[in-house]
């Protein structure tokens, strides 16, 4: 029998992942080792967010090492995987904080609670170094598994238990339809490894085309339902109301940056490989979902009066805007004849470009991370437990006069509103100017305009929660919950990120350029 | 060479067991005497009159314990493979299902001091 | 024709037809029973692909753990006549219909295209294809990362559904 030699090399790149299911025991043990009497909660918060900081911490220093399989080739060790680890530790982080005042509030304390974020964390850092169908499926639903416990975690009522059920059957459908892709595409080269599959592939396509495409559309299916692109998205809005608020932030942040980032590795060696037509269908198929997506979301949210409902609906927004930048990913300029005219990429002098498309994907993705974070944050801040069974708690009019009651909370509130809308100086306006121009660099200028004329739809409702925070009146009689610190330093953190990488994000995008290398380039 | 060979004395004991089935309900019937009257025909429930459906609604609390079933059946048929190749996987393959069933056992102890296994009134 | 491929059609009529039963049959309950049939005719037909440890396993975790959730949720639900809608034309059935359709002609394409379909080649494997032992050195030798990442899978499972359906945590 061939025992494999493994080394260090292979652990290392697993080891934030490690880290944070370690966190996740340590707190299920202490949580259920305590006796009921003298049972004191307050550590746990506090240690949920020292893990995530070490393992955030630790992917950060071993991001830019060159890349390698690892295991065997069943997981790969890239910059890009470590810089998505690193987001997700920073997602984690954030929503610790928020959670903690979040549940004390509620009297919903419990290990199990940041447990469930670390194991979700853990699946999120091996999802982005998943390099073979089994392994990609098996940590995606270490993901969802744990999200669908905690979107349900509220339990009284009927909003979380329909948040929890709609997101566990559709989940599980999605996670099927990926895995039914996947078996496709098994049958028609013989292989789930990623990198095998490449080079299968164009031999596989030229004897099998049905089987070749239906799998890879479904396993294009399955990624995006977890991203919520349209018309894969309808369980988003109830899914994101129902779900505790800090839960809400780390799904639209957390398991979407992961699904995009399987999405690119997945998807990349299909651009690559397959030459030039297939390139250019799938810049289309792309293409054509991100314009959907940015314009279903976006409309979708325009009359949404419940903020948490409009917050939902703009992810979806989002997910269409970083979907353009996939599309962009997969095509190259040709000079600019006609709407559509793109060549595909070629390896070797097209790297270049394919890295600033990924590291315009990458940083917007951490500037949706922290802003999301930090919107969904002030919006827990700000509900009341009273109001939630009513659905009252994030009615727009909670917002009125916010900025005489709680002055930095509407401060926060309007840094993120504006960064969601794109407007400078924030870092949502650098993440939107880096994925659009990598779009017309692309050839893409009819999407990029598209993205450009959704997002200033999206501005009208993002404006929307501004005026009300900071020109109507309070209404009488509305109370805001007793503050809590790590919420405010949640929001501190937040709003510093959104503005700072806003004014200065040098040093931060050129690290994630850095950090745009996929094993398979 | 065939796939079915071993399969031979399954496929005896489905087929003993079909008959056997088939063969004792037509005994039964053709043999069994058949004297109907009203009293025979009514619910048997020590006289109590039934009432409503007999399709009770299962208590949810049993859901959780299917669930933990399921999941240690799961684990349980990870270890068959690696017990048949347990000496030439030696160390490596010992330490590999160590860290496995730690992880299951960390499961395991979370809902045995939950009280998880206890069924709640 | 060889036993096996007399088998084979046998076991292939036995999936269709209790396949079918599951969805006409309007007890819930006999549908579930009907599923367990299609659960050991699909194990029979792994036996003949040589895949004995995925036969026994279809038997143990299918036929048995699996059957009994979800009886449980019917039971648990319990629903009547009343509960379930009867069938109607909606733009999600048709396009579901169509894709299931869609689906099949792929199959049936690929199928055909296939050396051999439609008859079962026995005598390609060695004998211990698809053996517990087989099946125990590819998993625990390559597949370690995945097998690894199942008991991380296991443990989430156990608290979400502790987390979830506990009365009181």
């Amino acid at each position: 029998m061939n025992i494999p030699s493994l080394t260090f090399l292979d652990f290392q790149p697993v080891l934030p992942a490690l880290l944070l299911a370690v966190g996740g025991i340590v707190l299920l043990l202490t949580e259920v080792f305590q006796s009921a009497a003298t049972i004191n909660r307050a550590y746990q918060s506090m240690v949920a967010l020292a893990f995530s900081a070490v393992a955030g911490a630790v992917a950060a220093a071993t991001t830019l090492e060159p890349a390698r399989e690892v295991f065997l080739g069943f997981g790969v060790s890239d910059p890009f995987s470590g810089a998505v680890t690193v987001l997700v530790c920073v997602g984690l982080g954030l929503s610790v904080l928020v959670s903690a005042g979040f549940l004390r509030h509620r009297n919903a304390e419990r290990g199990e609670f940041y447990a469930l974020l670390l194991f979700a964390g853990a699946g999120m850092s091996l999802l982005a170094m998943s390099n073979e169908f089994i392994t990609l499926f098996i940590n995606l639903e270490v993901m969802s598994v744990s999200t669908y416990a905690l979107s349900a975690w509220l339990r009284r009522g009927t909003r979380p238990s329909e948040a929890g059920f709609k997101y566990f059957i559709l989940g599980a459908f999605s996670a099927a339809i990926l895995v039914y892709g996947a078996s496709l595409l098994y049958g028609a080269t013989g292989t789930t490894k990623l990198s095998e599959l490449a080079g299968l592939l164009p031999a596989a396509v030229a004897s099998n085309p049905g089987l070749t495409y239906l799998g890879a559309g479904l396993v294009a299916v399955g990624l995006a339902f977890k991203v919520a692109a349209v018309p894969f998205h309808m369980w988003t809005p109830d899914v994101y109301e129902g779900a505790p608020t800090p839960v809400s932030a780390l799904m639209s942040a957390g398991v979407k940056a992961t699904a995009f980032a399987s999405l690119v590795r997945v998807f990349l060696p299909f651009a690559q490989d397959l030459g030039p037509n297939h390139a250019q269908l799938m810049t289309y198929a792309f293409a054509a979902l991100a314009l959907l997506t940015m314009v279903v979301g976006n409309l979708m949210a325009l009359p949404q009066r419940n903020v948490k409902r409009m917050l939902a609906y703009s992810s979806v927004a989002h997910a269409g805007y970083l979907l353009l930048g996939v599309a962009a990913l997969f095509a190259r300029p040709t000079g600019g004849e006609g709407p559509l005219a793109v060549t595909p990429l070629l390896a070797g002098a097209e790297g270049a470009a394919r890295q600033q498309t990924l590291q315009a994907i990458l940083f917007y993705l951490l500037a949706y991370t922290v802003t999301s974070l930090g919107s969904f944050g002030a919006l827990a801040a700000l509900e009341r437990r009273e109001d939630e069974p009513r659905g009252t708690a994030w009615d727009l009019e909670k917002f009125a006069g916010l900025s005489q009651r709680k002055p930095g909370w509407a401060l926060a509130m309007a840094a993120m509103m504006l960064s969601l809308g794109g407007i400078p100086p924030t870092v949502g306006f650098m993440g939107k100017l880096f994925i659009f121009r990598a779009a017309v660099d692309a050839g893409l200028v009819w999407l990029a305009v598209a993205g450009v004329l959704a997002s200033a739809a999206g501005v009208y409702y993002y404006l929307r929660v501004v005026v009300y925070m900071y020109m109507r009146p309070s209404q009488d009689g509305v109370t805001v919950p007793e503050r809590q610190w790590t919420t405010e330093l949640a929001l501190v953190l937040s709003t510093a990120a959104v503005v700072l990488l806003g004014v200065a994000p040098g040093t931060l995008s050129a690290w994630l350029g850095k950090a745009s290398v996929l094993f398979s380039q | 060479m065939t796939p079915l060979a071993p399969y031979l004395p399954i496929a005896a004991v489905l087929g003993v067991a079909g008959v056997l089935a088939v063969a004792i309900s037509a005994i039964a019937t053709f043999l069994g005497p058949k004297r109907f009257d009203p009293v025979k025909f009514d619910t048997f429930e020590c006289g109590n009159e039934p009432i409503g459906s007999a399709r009770q609604r299962f208590a949810v609390k049993f859901y959780v314990v299917a669930l933990l079933f399921i999941v240690f059946d799961v684990e349980a048929v990870f270890l068959y493979p690696w017990a048949v190749n347990f000496k030439a996987l030696g160390w490596f393959g010992y330490m590999e299902m160590v860290v496995f069933a730690a992880t299951v056992v960390v499961g395991l102890i979370y809902v045995w001091k939950k009280g998880a296994l206890e069924l709640e009134s | 024709m060889s036993v096996e491929n007399v088998l084979f059609w046998v076991f292939a009529l036995g999936i269709v037809s209790s396949a079918f039963l599951v969805i006409l049959a309007r007890n819930p309950v006999h549908s579930a029973m009907a599923l367990v049939g299609a659960f050991f005719f699909l194990a029979a037909e792994y036996v003949l692909l040589w895949a004995h440890t995925i036969a026994v396993l279809q038997v143990l975790v299918y036929a048995g753990a699996i059957m009994v959730l979800f009886l449980f949720v019917i039971m648990l639900l319990s629903l009547t006549d009343a509960d379930l809608q009867p069938g109607q034309v909606t733009l999600a059935r048709v396009v579901g219909g169509a894709s299931a359709a869609g689906l099949c002609l792929v199959m049936v394409e690929t199928l055909s295209k296939t050396k051999g379909a439609g008859q079962v080649i026995a005598g390609e494997q060695t004998q211990v294809f698809g053996t517990l032992a087989e099946m125990g050195r590819v998993i625990y030798t390559q597949y370690l990362f995945p097998f690894e990442a199942v008991s991380l899978l296991l443990l989430v499972a156990i608290v979400g559904a502790v987390v979830v359906a506990k009365a009181r945590i």
